[in-house]
């Protein structure tokens, strides 16, 4: 309960000094934080938790943004209170495609969810691209946006919370219990009893949810998109941030978001002249950190037990 | 070949599990050939043959990870033959393995607590509320978890990572894991493979002790022929994909047939 509250109030706090004292830019910058970390933990739960690579997070997340643009626009005319609800609608939508997708590649082990999710990634860009009325590879314009920034930040903030809760939960549950299993020994834990496909394919149907939910969010954050706000390049930055955060970790997950969102806006104040430096300091700070830490910032733990061990609060 | 036939006249309620002429091929290889023998309830069935005789084989069948080309597996009078693994466990049959497999990454305690929650039913809701059901389920598992590692000694080490233990307890905790599942029938592979004599020795003890304590009918391969002479109480001899005997350890010690298998023919 103490924590509950704690957490409420840096949110307000934090909410009210971005919403009077700092300028829209930040303000931006703080939702598609927001926004990745829902996308980081989406893949974490696939990724960290059941070992099963996902290279095509983009197109869940083109699925559920376009989803949501065209429910708002042709269905819902343009109320932005129905956000939520459209939001909602994407985040099923992309489960319906993982559930799609899940349904041949995990017949196979191995590395084929990969594959198939890269090509699943391809197809939907390449669809919306060949789409006319969701305009094509003009893209996708004139999204209903939250009218003010607090409305955003409240549903953002409440969508990533309640996200994280519920991976985190998962985790420490039968649920993560069965994936860290068949993570670890897909024979023996196979031998024990557990499913492998059906836990495989509820761990990726999960992870799909939670993708279209950001990609959801993230059309009615832009009010733009295009089939090419979702290039291979995406997914990269998705799995980048959950491998840098830690995988298997969710707090690493969307301190992973934080420091990848904010690192390169704050590069772009570096003296750039003919050359772009900021291009050249952004991998070079991954390289380092991979080489320093290649099990990410947190390895599987979570922020809590890591402070616990470094005794800076009570266990 | 009277021994061959000795098992026919048993009734079925009395058998664990029916094999029938069971075979599998590799290539051109035939790596089972028409094998069949039964295994009664309570009691400690080996199944041995020198390198090469598809000993293994045969128990990956029995355990769902190869489908058998033809033939039949009946367990406790229920069709197995095209299960899956998970399933086979449901049904009560639990293996463990050659080369040991336990979650390497997990501690002691969370091996055997997945091995145990695998026969609970989940609740979605559960688990993202955290409802007292959540609670309670999870204190149930832990408890339960515990107790069976005290009785095997191991409880001391439940916070240590599985791979921090030594060769033998890593065995002994694989052979835990596999009765959480809660089978009527425990089939074990090689479990004396790389063992001292006093930890074979140890091990016949344990196999003796599991076998009388939860009421288990046991499957064992192995190599060690005094292991398995002084265990089981009965023995099928394979050789070359094929079962050349089946019968108590006294009559298969002394069959010329299983013999010439493990030492070759006698030439004067």
């Amino acid at each position: 309960m103490k924590k509950l509250i704690i957490f409420l109030g840096s949110v307000i706090v934090l909410g009210i000094v971005l919403n009077f004292a700092l300028n829209s830019y930040i303000q931006a910058i703080v939702i598609s934080f927001m926004i990745n970390a829902i996308m980081a933990l989406s893949l974490n739960v696939i990724t960290g938790l059941a070992d099963q690579f996902s290279l095509g997070h983009a197109g869940l997340m083109a699925v559920g943004a376009y989803t949501s643009a065209i429910l708002s626009k042709e269905v819902f005319a343009d109320h932005w209170y129905l956000i939520p609800v459209t939001v909602l609608c994407a985040g099923l939508t992309a489960a319906i495609v993982g559930y799609l997708i899940s349904l041949p590649s995990f017949k196979l082990k191995g590395d084929y969810l990969a594959i198939v999710t890269l090509g699943m990634a391809e197809i939907v860009r390449v669809l919306l691209l060949n789409w006319n009325h969701v305009g094509g590879p003009r893209g996708y314009n004139g999204i209903i946006k939250f009218p003010e920034f607090s409305y955003a930040y409240i549903f953002v903030v409440t969508l990533l919370s309640l996200v994280f809760v519920a991976c985190y939960r998962l985790k420490y549950s039968w649920f993560g219990r069965n994936l860290w299993a068949l993570n670890e020994d897909d024979i023996a834990a196979e031998v024990m009893g557990l499913d492998l496909t059906k836990t495989k394919r509820q761990a990726f149907v999960i992870s799909s949810f939670m993708a279209g939910l950001g990609g959801g969010i993230y059309s009615h954050h832009l009010g733009y998109i295009s089939p090419n706000s979702f290039s291979f390049l995406v997914s990269t930055q998705i799995l980048i941030m959950a491998v840098l955060g830690g995988l298997g970790s969710m707090s690493g997950s969307v301190i992973a978001a934080l420091i990848l969102t904010i690192l390169p806006e704050a590069l772009r104040s570096l003296p750039t002249g003919s050359l772009d430096i900021r291009m050249i300091v952004f991998p070079i700070i991954l390289i380092a950190m991979m080489i320093l830490r290649p099990q990410g910032i947190f390895g599987r733990s979570e922020l809590i037990n890591f402070c616990k061990e470094k005794k800076w609060i009570k266990s | 070949m009277s021994l061959l036939d000795s098992n026919k006249t048993v009734m079925n309620d009395s058998l664990m599990m029916d094999v029938k002429n069971l075979s599998i091929q590799f290539g051109g290889l035939k790596a089972v050939d028409e094998v069949s023998f039964s295994i009664r309830k309570n009691e400690i069935f080996g199944l041995i043959g020198p390198n090469g005789a598809g000993k293994t084989t045969v128990f990956n069948m029995l355990s769902g990870f190869y489908q058998a080309d033809s033939g039949e597996i009946l367990f406790a009078n229920q069709n197995i033959t095209s299960l899956k693994p998970h399933a086979v466990n449901k049904l009560g049959a639990a293996r463990t393995f050659q080369n040991i497999r336990l979650f390497k990454g997990l501690t002691v305690l969370e091996n055997v607590v997945v091995a145990m929650q695998q026969k609970h039913e989940h609740m979605w809701h559960d688990s993202l509320l955290k409802t007292e059901k959540f609670h309670k389920l999870e204190k149930e598992l832990v408890e339960k978890s515990i107790d069976l590692l005290k009785i095997f000694n191991l409880d001391q080490f439940k916070n240590d990572q599985a791979d921090s233990l030594p060769y033998g307890s890593q065995r002994k905790l694989e052979i835990v894991r596999a009765l959480a599942t809660g089978p009527q029938l425990l089939m074990l592979d090689e479990p004396a493979a790389g063992m001292n004599l006093s930890e074979k020795a140890a091990l016949k003890d344990l196999i003796h002790f599991i076998k009388n304590k939860f009421n288990l009918t046991i499957l064992l391969i192995e190599h060690d022929m005094k292991l398995v002479m002084n265990i089981c109480d009965r023995i099928a001899v394979l050789h070359r994909g094929k079962k050349i005997a089946e019968g108590i350890p006294a009559d298969i010690k002394t069959l010329p047939v299983v013999i010439e298998a493990y030492l070759g023919k006698k030439v004067i």
